[in-house]
């Protein structure tokens, strides 16, 4: 098949292992993919000390859960990745350890209290949500069921950052007062979860028109701020001034994007930002150390699915 | 054995129940705190999962323990976050760390624990305190999971050099505290748990018959335990120079222990919590 | 190695795919398909299968059906008089919904 004949045909689940795609399409899929699973994972590492610090039984069971919930999620999406024939599960593993695979932006910031649990998971699995809710209709096939597994677990687990934000803003005056300012820290980076807008994103454009994206960064986001904003203040937290969002006649929002960040951004989307760094070398480490657990149980590495790359048409 | 109404327990038989409960709660509890630990850290996905699995199921079961407690009027809060780190009463292998990438203490310590508590789950099953044999047949269909996991993992290491090298050093390591399992916590008390009906081994029994099934099963992987607790063909013994220091039973720990307890505390003392949150209704 | 894996929700019911797992034999390829595909949905019973076992025939190997005239196949293609029986009826419009989803009618 070559491009024209994909974008002809670009539409719902259009796509399987079965087809002979470009490479163009195969690549930006496995880009895209990739970088899901390993967001899945890097936000697991980022929580997973909160396991330990959950203060009750029931919190500590619901945490082990949800990041036992991403790393299956993270199995998924690589063997999804996997399956478009460019890259292995091992290679895309490798890759993140060695600080050459991409992930969210959240996850380069260090999670240091319990009152930020709610920034990432409500208001970032939030959004997350969001985005896999349209990838339910995105054009690789076994992304779009990955897709159905991941929307089907985790649902609770915006459920369970939401309750952890109504007991922290229902709670001492403390505890308010540590979440609203958490929830400054965090805002501005939530907002870029969506990226750039659409005019300044590189990949978009080639993406929708396969399929493989269903909405544009600004629709996602719009989306977002429509749902979560009054949820914020249902719960007493004040929307910080900065960055100005204003409400558009037609109900969506306006972004000032210049108030937010993008340098900073940028230095993370090349992860040349520290504590993110910090994060990647960390889990280095713990990956490295279990080397030969790997090595002991299996006979060869494992293979990428069976199906070699396939040559571009 | 006549049943004990909870309504109606005497001085003695509300101490044998509190120990007792707080052994099995205890263990379960910190087993389960030092297995996640190894979540995002696990050597593939797939092995990620099945230990977040089995550190879920234990602290369901820490959980299910520690409602019993309930009965004699204690709370989460005070069980765990509020109590004296020194007043737990788990037994000091499960405490121990981890050094980092050390997945064959966590399966061997796993396989050791796992296989124990398969004899304790069994002789709790006629416990005299109903709720108590309520809670274990839930309880020993998740563990069988887990001991069926921990063989499994313990063999494949012992197959390759390093693993098996491993292993060794593990099981070198923790059997001097894998026997704190069979500790009492107090000798009378002990006794008192047996003659009420609420477990029907005493613990030189179960460690006993715990020897029988691990030893064996260990030399034929060709892995030894640092002390011979083999008194001839049939017997085996636990005496007091096999055990470590710190036997966590009677209130020692070890320094790992009062550094995790802070540490999973934490927020419940930053935020100055007097209660802990319940999601899920109580048990039946 | 990767083993698909196929869950049966009740006893009686077929085993459907629902995903995969790496693992380096069987019997840990079934723990693990437990824990990955089977700590929610509702599970009976879980298959594994070696990827490289599974063998697959589509559309461009086979007109599946034939694509000549077949319709005396089908129930459809009688008319007969008077009731049927419930049970014929019953199976009369499972194929009529077949034919429907091949697009053969």
């Amino acid at each position: 098949m070559d491009l024209d004949a994909v974008k002809a045909r670009a539409g719902p689940r259009e796509f399987s292992p079965a087809d002979d795609l470009p490479r163009e399409y195969r690549e930006a899929a496995t880009r895209m993919i990739e970088f899901h699973a390993n967001s899945e994972i890097m936000g697991a590492y980022l929580e997973r000390p909160f396991i330990r610090q959950a203060p009750s039984i029931d919190r500590k069971l619901a945490f082990s859960a949800k990041v036992q919930d991403e790393i299956g999620h993270a199995q998924l999406l690589y063997r999804a990745a996997e399956s478009l024939g460019v890259k292995s599960r091992d290679e895309m593993i490798d890759d993140l350890a060695n600080g050459d695979g991409k992930f969210l932006n959240c996850f380069h910031y260090p999670l240091k209290s319990w009152v930020e649990i709610p920034m990432i998971s409500f208001f970032v699995d939030g959004a997350a949500m969001r985005r896999q809710a349209t990838l339910r209709r995105t054009s690789w096939e076994p992304y779009a069921h990955a897709m159905d597994k991941v929307c089907f677990e985790e649902g609770f687990h915006v459920k369970h950052g939401e309750d952890i934000l109504r007991e922290l803003m229902t709670g001492s005056r403390a505890e308010q007062r540590r979440t609203q300012e958490a929830f400054e820290e965090w805002w501005p980076r939530i907002i870029q979860f969506f990226g750039p807008t659409d005019d300044k994103s590189t990949h978009h454009d080639f993406a929708a028109s396969v399929g493989l994206k269903q909405q544009s960064n600004d629709e996602l986001r719009d989306a977002f701020l429509d749902q979560y904003i009054p949820k914020a203040r249902k719960y007493g937290l004040e929307i910080p001034d900065e960055p100005r969002i204003r409400e558009r006649e037609d109900g969506t929002y306006a972004v000032e994007e210049n108030d937010l960040d993008w340098d900073e951004f940028f230095t993370i989307a090349k992860n040349d930002y520290e504590p993110g760094l910090g994060q990647i070398n960390g889990r280095k480490r713990a990956q490295e150390a279990v080397q030969w657990v790997r090595d002991t149980i299996e006979d060869d590495a494992t293979a990428a699915g069976g199906t070699a790359p396939q040559a571009a048409d | 054995m006549a049943a004990l109404d909870p309504g109606k327990l005497d001085a003695r038989e509300r101490n044998a129940l509190e120990t007792l409960l707080k052994r099995l709660a205890d263990d379960e509890f910190v087993l389960a705190e030092r297995y996640t630990e190894w979540q995002v850290r696990a050597p593939t996905l797939e092995s990620d999962l099945a230990l977040a699995n089995n550190a879920q199921d234990e602290l369901g079961h820490a959980r299910l323990w520690y409602d019993v407690l309930e009965d004699l009027g204690f709370e989460e809060q005070a069980l765990i976050y509020e109590r004296d780190p020194a007043d737990f009463r788990h037994a000091t292998l499960v405490e121990r760390p981890f050094e980092e990438g050390d997945w064959a203490d966590a399966v061997l310590r796993s396989y050791l624990y796992d296989a124990a508590e398969k004899l304790r789950l069994e002789a709790l099953e006629d416990s005299a305190y109903p709720k108590i044999a309520d809670r274990v047949g839930k309880i020993r269909s998740e563990e069988e999971y887990h001991l069926e996991h921990a063989q499994n993992w313990v063999e494949r290491l012992a197959d390759g050099d390093e693993g098996h090298e491993r292993l060794q050093d593990a099981l070198d390591r923790l059997f001097p505290y894998a026997l704190t399992l069979f500790e009492p916590v107090d000798p009378d008390v002990e006794d008192d748990i047996v003659e009420l009906g609420l477990r029907d081994a005493t613990l030189e029994e179960l460690g006993e018959e715990w020897l029988s099934i691990v030893v064996p099963s260990l030399e034929s992987l060709d892995l030894e335990p640092p002390v011979s607790a083999q008194v001839d063909d049939d017997t085996f013994e636990i005496t007091e120079d096999m055990l470590p220091e710190e036997r966590g039973r009677d209130g020692g720990h070890t320094d790992a222990w009062f550094d995790l307890h802070d540490e999973l505390t934490h927020t419940y003392r930053d935020l100055g919590r007097s209660e802990t949150t319940k999601i899920m209704d109580k048990p039946e | 190695m990767i083993w698909e894996v196929f869950r049966q929700e009740k006893a009686g019911n077929y085993h459907t795919h629902c995903g995969n797992v790496h693992a380096p034999d069987r019997e840990m390829a079934t723990q693990f398909a437990a824990i990955q595909h089977g700590r929610r949905k509702p599970t009976n019973s879980l298959w594994v299968v070696p990827k490289e076992e599974i063998g697959e025939i589509d559309t461009e190997d086979v007109a599946f059906g034939g694509t000549t005239d077949k319709s005396y196949r089908w129930a459809t293609a009688y008319n007969t008089s008077g009731k049927d029986a419930r049970e014929v009826v019953e199976s009369e419009d499972e194929q009529a919904t077949a034919e429907r989803q091949r697009g053969d009618d």
